[in-house]
């Protein structure tokens, strides 16, 4: 909301910095919340408590040896490594001191005896290769070197207790020990057939929907979809005709409304014609073209069949008025499809017709021959 | 068939003149001849002639004195065959200005449709789908549920019907609206929200002592707020209440119905509209006749037609309706009447409380579409209808027998009304921010000098659910529970704690000063109503609302808990009309 006009005119823009609110001395812990996004982890009270005078572990620490080394030889006198350039590497400390070099560990001793080797290879440079990444073995403390450490950095059994609860859950164990032939568990079979994004929806339904639409406007094919479903649900149960069979294993009619999308796939499968007619200019002689028979895949099957039933509802009249009348004249031609009423069905059988009479013109074997 | 020249000379039958029923006199001139002298003397002829004459030709020799008598006379084959009317030629383009192709030829569709008829199929209701399933065990508000508070509040969360009587009640009013889904179920049914346990807490104690509930309900669209104002009106005809809707207020104001002017005697110029109201008292006489018709007049009213004293409410609403103009005279009758005090001991003056209930309010809390006689816009609170709701609505009119009213927003017609949201939003964060500051108050309380700060019990203060609160509240809720946190684990001193409640404050929405402010509408908001956000459904809501579906067999499929939580994230967060527009009107 817009604050209320400053009364003072503002003469020239003055660079200052602001004192930082001194509201809150700063609290060990507590963290702020950022431009008034409230973290609501970690709070105060989930945190443990150390007791006073219990040391953690992390605290007390030694420093590095480069460190070390340098403030002994500054209080000392003497010249110590040099800390603002490079590592000093770890022989040359070995070196000057000959009590370190007796309780090095072996490995360590081999090296420096040894002399050669990718080990103790100098690099061309002035800087030494990193002593960290070479002798990270090395430098790991064995079991002997335990006493070397101060006690302060060894967790105590309470302490232990206490982390072991707090422990990450373990990693999954490797694929040797569990003797299983997959890492990951294994899905749910069978897969679901709308598993995938492009085929998540019920094919009829979808492809009927495109057939609907026009200019690319999907959403009022889909509009006119919910339309036609819901004028399918509502609608009295069809009465099956004996004179236009349906598909086999159709259900009983009083099912069909509270199942619009079977309704709807039931009409247009039956609908469908198997095969349609192609036309070879001038094959059957005298200039006439010849009849032959084409199957037709499962889509192309709905496709004429819609095709019919969108021609069959376009040329309708409406009955009533308002934005619906289209979707319904469809819901009326897929009731009429399935009581045996429609115009289509008519097309099918003379289709069927044709195509039974053209089967004499199919010739197999040209594989090779035009389309 | 004779000349012109000899058809001048028609003379037709007296007799058929009659059939016709034109006058007998003048016969010439309705034939649309002119009357010349000649035809002057035509009584005098006409009277003579009974018989049929036909028509002569000129050529033929008679003598001067002699009538011309008609040789031929279509009159007897008139008379034996009537002329039918034949039915006019359905009118089209002009083919001269019109290039005749298939898609310039618009269908003609069966026959025209009667005036009327596309708003009837528009405005349709359909309440029942004879395919729906019955769901099994679907309990009715009753009376006795809506009367046991108890009963209402186990019903809370079920979706519960309604019987015959009150659906009747309800679309007489014309509670259900066409755009909701009534149509894909055997019978109404709703869920009962907390909202609705709300009113009916209100209903009963409106009943017993007589108090008066006033609310506005707001949220988003298809939150369901039209619905719960449907079950608030089925409650309180279950109730016994005189039951009052204006269903829609956008026509109160765009504009669309008569309007005229009238003086109050306060001598300001209001408006009414007699076809708007003459419609409304036609649906209450329809809804509440069983209660009406036993309810008499108890005072005297100047109407402009002479009343029966002992006439009862019902007929006065149905002379009402039937006149428009008779309608707002009627109408303030009508009010005074049901606002009267009940004397239950005299017979017919027993007065139940009254529920009104307006949907789209929003449309009245603005400049209407009207023009005053100077063209100047007329502000909605003017216009008669709403100012008498208003008045209800903001306790002027004082209801002594108790009530309800319930007003609801319209949020998918919504017009610009910023001082009502600005009211809406401020009254609904006001309702948070009580409870926060009776928390503040009780934590400064607890905050003595004596005690130390780390006994005090943040537990409620860290319950708020501050997300959900509105803006800017939720924020201050946020930093306040940080702060006092802060507080006690720095272990500061009891009286800086107390410092820092002290100089809280809920921080509610402001009303920009730079905005015009409409004095109106903020007198009416200020006048203390309670204000009600419907919000989404709870998940448990959303699966009693998705087991109906499925029960009555719109939806198909199990109900899980993950479609459950799939659904309702998909609806908003539980947005009822969503749900049910995802789940039963899908388009898959």
């Amino acid at each position: 909301m817009p604050s209320a006009m400053n009364s003072i005119p503002i003469v020239r823009t003055l660079a200052f910095r602001p004192r930082p609110s001194s509201r809150f001395r700063h609290v060990t812990g507590v963290k702020r919340p950022a431009a008034g996004i409230c973290r609501t982890f970690a709070d105060k009270s989930t945190l443990p408590e150390a007791k006073e005078g219990v040391t953690g572990p992390n605290m007390e620490q030694a420093e590095h040896v480069s460190e070390e080394a340098a403030k002994v030889a500054k209080i000392t006198g003497s010249e110590g490594p040099d800390i603002e350039g490079t590592g000093t590497p770890v022989q040359e400390i070995l070196a000057g001191d000959a009590e370190a070099k007796e309780q090095a560990p072996q490995v360590m001793k081999d090296a420096i005896s040894a002399g050669k080797g990718a080990q103790n290879a100098k690099p061309s440079t002035g800087r030494s290769f990193s002593t960290m990444a070479r002798r990270r073995a090395d430098m790991t403390p064995t079991m002997d070197d335990s006493a070397a450490l101060p006690p302060s950095m060894f967790p105590t059994a309470e302490q232990r207790a206490l982390y072991a609860q707090e422990q990450q859950p373990r990693a999954p164990q490797p694929v040797q020990e569990e003797k299983k032939g997959h890492k990951f568990p294994l899905p749910a079979l069978p897969l679901p057939s709308n598993g995938n994004k492009d085929h998540r929806y019920d094919p009829v339904v979808e492809q009927v929907t495109n057939l609907m639409m026009l200019h690319g406007k999907k959403s009022v094919a889909q509009r006119n979809m919910a339309v036609i479903l819901s004028t399918l649900r509502t609608a009295p149960p069809p009465t099956y005709s004996a004179l236009r069979p349906l598909l086999p294993g159709a259900p009983p009619a009083s099912h069909l409304p509270l199942h619009p999308v079977l309704y709807l796939t039931l009409a247009i499968d039956s609908l469908a014609p198997l095969l349609r007619i192609r036309s070879q200019r001038g094959a059957a002689g005298g200039g006439v073209a010849l009849q032959i028979p084409v199957p037709l895949g499962l889509r192309q099957r709905r496709r004429t069949a819609f095709t019919w039933m969108l021609d069959a509802a376009s040329k309708k009249k409406s009955r009533g008025s308002g934005n619906d009348q289209f979707a319904l004249r469809v819901a009326d031609e897929v009731i009429a499809v399935v009581e045996g009423r429609s115009g289509g069905w008519e097309k099918r059988a003379a289709v069927h017709r044709l195509g039974t009479t053209a089967r004499i013109n199919l010739k197999f074997g040209n594989r090779a021959g035009r389309r | 068939m004779p000349s012109i020249l000899q058809a001048l000379w028609v003379w037709v039958d007296v007799d058929v003149l009659e059939m016709m029923g034109k006058p007998k006199l003048g016969a010439l001139r309705w034939l649309g001849f002119p009357e010349t002298s000649a035809c002057s003397h035509t009584p005098s002829i006409l009277s003579h002639c009974e018989r049929k004459r036909a028509v002569v030709p000129p050529e033929t020799s008679w003598p001067l004195n002699t009538v011309q008598r008609a040789a031929f006379s279509i009159s007897p084959s008139h008379s034996a065959n009537p002329p039918k009317k034949t039915a006019k030629k359905t009118t089209q383009a002009k083919s001269s200005k019109t290039l005749r192709l298939p898609k310039n030829m618009r269908a003609q569709t069966a026959r025209p449709p009667a005036p009327g008829e596309r708003k009837a199929m528009r405005k349709k209701i359909v309440l029942s789908n004879a395919n729906a399933l019955e769901v099994p065990g679907l309990e009715n508000l009753t009376t006795e549920s809506v009367r046991d508070m108890d009963r209402l509040r186990e019903l809370e969360g079920q979706v519960a019907g309604f019987d015959g009587d009150t659906v009747d009640a309800l679309r007489a009013l014309e509670a259900f609206k066409p755009g909701q889904g009534w149509g894909l179920f055997k019978r109404p049914a709703a869920l009962v929200r907390r909202d609705l346990v709300h009113l009916g807490a209100a209903m009963q104690s409106a009943r017993e002592s007589k108090s008066i509930s006033r609310g506005v309900f707001f949220g988003e669209r298809g939150s369901g707020k039209s619905v719960l104002l449907l079950q608030g009106m089925a409650t309180a005809y279950l109730q016994g209440f005189v039951v009052l809707h204006f269903p829609d207020a956008r026509p109160i104001t765009d504009a669309q119905t008569a309007y005229q002017p009238i003086q109050t005697p306060e001598g300001e110029t209001i408006y009414t509209q007699p076809r708007y109201i003459a419609h409304v008292l036609g649906n209450i006489a329809a809804a509440n006749r069983g209660l009406l018709d036993d309810l008499r007049l108890s005072k005297q009213h100047q109407l402009p037609i002479p009343l029966q004293s002992n006439i009862s409410l019902a007929r006065l609403l149905e002379l009402g309706a039937n006149d428009p103009q008779l309608a707002y005279p009627i109408w303030q009758a009508f009010l005074s009447e049901i606002t009267a005090p009940s004397q239950p001991e005299k017979q017919g003056q027993r007065r139940p409380p009254i529920f009104v209930g307006m949907d789209g309010v929003d449309h009245i809390m603005r400049m209407s579409a009207y023009l005053d006689t100077e063209s100047k816009s007329i502000h909605a609170h003017d216009l008669a209808i709403a100012r008498d709701f208003l008045s209800l609505l903001s306790c002027k009119t004082h209801l002594p027998n108790g009530g309800v009213i319930m007003a609801a927003t319209s949020t998918s017609t919504r017009p610009l009304v910023p001082t009502f949201d600005h009211f809406l939003a401020r009254k609904h964060a006001d309702t948070y921010a009580h409870k926060l500051t009776t928390i503040v108050d009780d934590l400064l309380h607890q905050a003595k000098p004596s005690e130390s700060i780390r006994d005090i019990g943040l537990t409620d203060l860290e319950e708020l659910p501050a997300a959900s609160y509105p803006q800017p509240l939720a924020k201050q809720v946020q930093d306040l529970q940080y702060r006092v946190r802060c507080y006690q684990d720095q272990n500061a001193s009891p009286s800086s704690l107390r410092k820092y409640l002290s100089s809280f404050t809920a921080k509610l929405p402001e009303w920009n000063p730079y905005d015009v402010k409409d004095e109106r509408v903020a007198k009416v908001m200020e006048s203390g109503m309670a204000v009600t956000k419907v919000e989404g459904l709870s998940k448990d809501e959303a699966r009693s609302v998705m087991e109906y579906y499925a029960r009555s067999g719109m939806m198909r499929g199990a109900v899980t808990e993950g479609l459950v939580s799939e659904r309702w994230t998909l609806a908003g967060c539980g947005i009822v009309g969503e749900l049910e527009k995802g789940l039963v009107r899908a388009r898959f």
